[in-house]
């Protein structure tokens, strides 16, 4: 079967290089016989890809050692479910996942356009393509997943203890389906500057295929960080880890090319800096797995270092020199059409907005990479960790968080003064307000103040735009409160989609205000009996007891927790030791209720006797799930508006 | 006159001062700060030189423990936050800093983002400036024949015509 699989994968680069060479031959002789060729080839990818992944799957689920990937990344004891997830433990299996998504896109995107005879989509379908052909080489010449040992060992290395976690099933095909999705808003702006086409339909396209990635994308990095709580046991839930940044940045710049791209659509302008973003978004979903892949920097993700980092460095930088000069090359192309009336208006706060979100990536970019660069200047080992990051991006956040209240209340064109009064004055009381019933609550120091009074003031400007416009409907639409904001979400699911995303990101920004200038922490090694006090609650050692689990010895204690004397719950922190590896994994007991997190963490049994418990009270850190969920619900809402022209479309057509 | 100092954005104004006061003089600041605090904040400042790379505060490795454990009897013989933090550093070197000290070649990760923030935002003014004062492209009214229906300005206003034309197209059916 290892020999179909590397066929498979052989045939696979040879099918993206003809799909390449056909569709660029078609596109230059105006046949339409080698653009229909190029299409199939790319259909034919995806199937091969998908074959791919099967046998390694088969392989995996058997325990097939004679493969060198299963043996390095499975043992005999590993519970099926994670067999099944060891294809993305490592570097071919994950680099195997990366070609069956990007493949699956490529599908996806021929697909949605198959009735379209315009070349440009098969200009597009030509670059999608030419990243196939970057991966299926990787995999065929480089890195494959189908390598076979001389002699199979009887029992494998095992699965990294921190991937035995429910977590893995989706977390990393989540946020794939996120990165990998940027190739399509990628293709499409190179094929615009290839052809040199005008127009602004593309970027209509270009906006929904990535809102599909983005939101795809935050869901894979609200599951990573919910994993990063429940597995690591710090008591936190972002620790800007190199790769957690790594998957940020794209995140980042895409949110700015979704606010960016409503000037184009609306006014014909930021043309080069909307497809300089679009490029931007894609090098750096591919600098993220080079960060994974390189090993350059320390990273709890570095479970699949190798040198194929140099290749990822190589292809983004072939990549962004291309597009650079087609930028270049065709900046008459990226004129703007139209000029501002004023400065305070909607185009100028999302200018201001993208400039803040692009410097938020730098800043967590240069922070990322700079302990490689300070060594090598100084020869000083450093560290640019959660220390530096809450410093330099906090401030840069809050700023942000004040525009996205203002942005949506602002006229296109020009904001009058009425229309600044009217929108602003509320907002800033509700703000106001919120600042002063915080105090008593304890929270001081400006940045608190400021997120507390912006938190407010953008709940405010999103309940005020949702009020009018069930005004404006209420002659059509007499219907009860609840209904009418569902009619008009319904109306305008593009406008009030983006709304609900702000709503959930104040919501996190709220969680994450609580969960971090509130939280309590205590830690005490306790014998039998012993009580140690956070907050309101005791938490009491009532035992101590091991036993094995699958591939793991557990050493689980039990505490009772109470609070003002009252008993509540029995809760059971544990620590466990992967036979295989010898490593010490931490399960936490989170006791969660909407209004706080009670976080138990077993440090471990001392040389007395006694057992070390931390514990941590994060107050509203349910609100950073719920944001989350949120943000991803209002996408969703945004996408089904454009399903909906298209029904339209189509039936008027 | 004293109705427009009386208007809404003067109480908005003169809620600020008040809120300013009762931030700086009302409540006390956390002037009492506890051992438990210092030694966290020294904590929330260091990372584990182990293999773990987390920061000390949430560390249960056995190097993250003993660490810990010499910041809490550091601080409670009342020694100072600079005065343990130097003490690590010297120990385990300047890669246990969370953020590296401000001064010579790292001041470079200091300053860029904000330099680059400021920046990005004057030049995005300058460019904003420069298109305000463009003259109107010829080429929008050529191509609508100077007949083009006028853009609303608002979402509001576009709620409005929206809901205008549903209740026309509504009466048309019946």
């Amino acid at each position: 079967m290892s020999e179909l699989g590397r066929l498979a994968l052989f045939l696979s680069f040879c099918c993206s290089v003809f799909a390449v060479g056909s569709i660029a031959y078609g596109l230059r002789s105006g046949f339409a016989g080698p653009l229909r060729s190029g299409r199939r080839a790319v259909w034919v990818v995806c199937g091969l890809a998908l074959l791919s992944v099967i046998i390694l799957e088969r392989a995996l689920m058997a325990h097939d050692m004679t493969y060198r990937y299963v043996a390095e990344h499975t043992s005999l004891d590993l519970p099926p479910m994670y067999s099944f997830s060891s294809l993305w433990a490592g570097q071919e299996g994950s680099l195997l996942l990366w070609l069956l998504i990007l493949s699956a896109y490529g599908a996806a995107f021929l697909f949605t356009y198959r009735k379209r005879l315009d070349p440009f989509y098969d200009a597009v379908a030509m670059v999608v393509a030419g990243v196939m052909v970057f991966f299926t080489s990787l995999l065929t010449f480089v890195s494959s997943p189908f390598r076979i040992l001389a002699t199979p060992p009887s029992d494998g290395a095992g699965l990294n203890p921190l991937l035995q976690n429910p977590g893995m099933m989706i977390h990393p095909p989540i946020l794939y389906t996120g990165y990998v999705g940027f190739v399509i808003p990628f293709a499409f702006a190179v094929a615009v500057l290839i052809l040199n086409r005008s127009g602004t339909r593309w970027i209509e396209e270009v906006r929904r295929w990535t809102l599909f990635c983005w939101g795809f994308l935050a869901f894979g990095i609200l599951l990573g960080a919910r994993w990063a709580y429940i597995e690591l046991g710090w008591g936190g839930y972002w620790g800007w880890d190199p790769v957690e940044n790594a998957s940020l940045m794209p995140w980042l710049v895409g949110t700015a090319f979704l606010h960016s791209v409503m000037i184009e659509q609306r006014r014909g302008m930021l043309k080069t800096w909307n497809i300089a973003l679009i490029v931007l978004t894609f090098e750096l979903s591919i600098f993220g797995t080079f960060l994974t892949r390189s090993g350059v920097l320390t990273s709890v993700h570095s479970f699949a270092e190798s040198d194929i980092g140099t290749w990822f460095l190589a292809f983004i930088l072939l990549t962004g020199t291309i597009t650079t000069a087609l930028i270049l090359y065709r900046k008459a192309l990226l004129e703007s059409e139209n000029r501002m009336d004023a400065i305070i208006s909607r185009e100028g706060s999302f200018l201001f907005n993208n400039v803040l979100f692009v410097a938020l990536c730098f800043a967590t970019f240069l922070g990322t990479v700079f302990p490689v660069v300070s060594e090598a200047v100084t020869g000083t080992k450093i560290s640019v960790s959660a220390p530096f990051f809450n410093r330099v991006n906090v401030p840069i956040a809050l700023v942000l968080l004040l525009l996205t209240g203002m942005g949506p209340v602002l006229s296109w064109k020009r904001a009058t003064t009425s229309v600044l009064k009217r929108n602003f004055i509320l907002p800033t009381f509700a703000g106001v307000l919120a600042y002063l019933l915080s105090l008593p609550l304890g929270v001081r120091g400006l940045y608190s103040s400021v997120c507390v009074f912006g938190s407010a003031f953008v709940a405010t400007t999103i309940v005020m735009e949702f009020a009018r416009g069930v005004q404006a409907r209420k002659d059509v639409d007499p219907a009860s409160l609840p209904m009418a904001v569902l009619h008009l979400v319904q109306k305008n699911k593009r406008r009030y989609g983006g709304y609900i995303v702000h709503a959930g990101m104040v919501l996190l920004f709220v969680g994450v205000l609580g969960s971090s200038v509130f939280q309590k922490e205590a830690h005490a090694p306790l014998k039998n009996g012993e009580s140690l006090s956070i907050g309101p609650y005791q938490v009491t050692l009532r035992g101590i007891a091991e036993h094995q689990k699958n591939n793991a010895m557990h050493t689980i204690a039990t505490v009772g927790v109470s609070r003002g004397g009252k008993f509540l719950s029995l809760e059971h922190p544990t620590k466990a030791v992967y036979m295989k590896s010898q490593q010490p994994m931490t399960e936490v007991a989170l006791r969660s209720t909407p209004m706080e997190d009670l976080y138990l963490i077993l440090g471990g049994v001392n040389e007395d006797g006694t057992v070390s418990i931390q514990a941590y009270i994060n107050p509203l850190v349910s609100l950073v799930w719920f944001g989350g969920v949120v943000m991803v619900l209002g996408t969703m809402i945004s996408l089904a508006d454009r399903m909906r022209i298209r029904r339209e479309g189509r039936l008027g057509a | 006159m004293t109705r427009r100092l009386l208007g809404p954005g003067s109480f908005i104004l003169a809620a600020l001062l008040v809120a300013g006061l009762l931030s700086g003089t009302a409540i006390p600041a956390r002037a009492d700060t506890s051992a438990k605090d210092e030694a966290r904040a020294i904590t929330d400042q260091i990372i584990c030189p182990c293999s773990c790379g987390e920061v000390l505060t949430g560390c249960t490795c056995d190097t993250g423990k003993s660490m810990k454990a010499f910041v809490d009897s550091s601080v409670k013989s009342g020694k100072g936050k600079d005065e343990v933090m130097g003490a690590l550093v010297s120990q385990y070197g300047e890669v246990v800093r969370g953020a590296p000290k401000a001064q010579g070649f790292n001041l470079i990760v200091w300053i860029a983002p904000f330099a680059a923030t400021l920046l990005g935002l004057v030049i995005a003014a300058v460019i904003l400036r420069r298109w305000v004062r463009r003259p109107v492209p010829a080429v929008a009214t050529v191509s609508t024949g100077g007949a083009m229906p006028p853009v609303p300005s608002s979402d509001e206003e576009l709620d409005e015509l929206r809901a205008r034309a549903e209740d026309e197209l509504r009466r048309l059916r019946e």
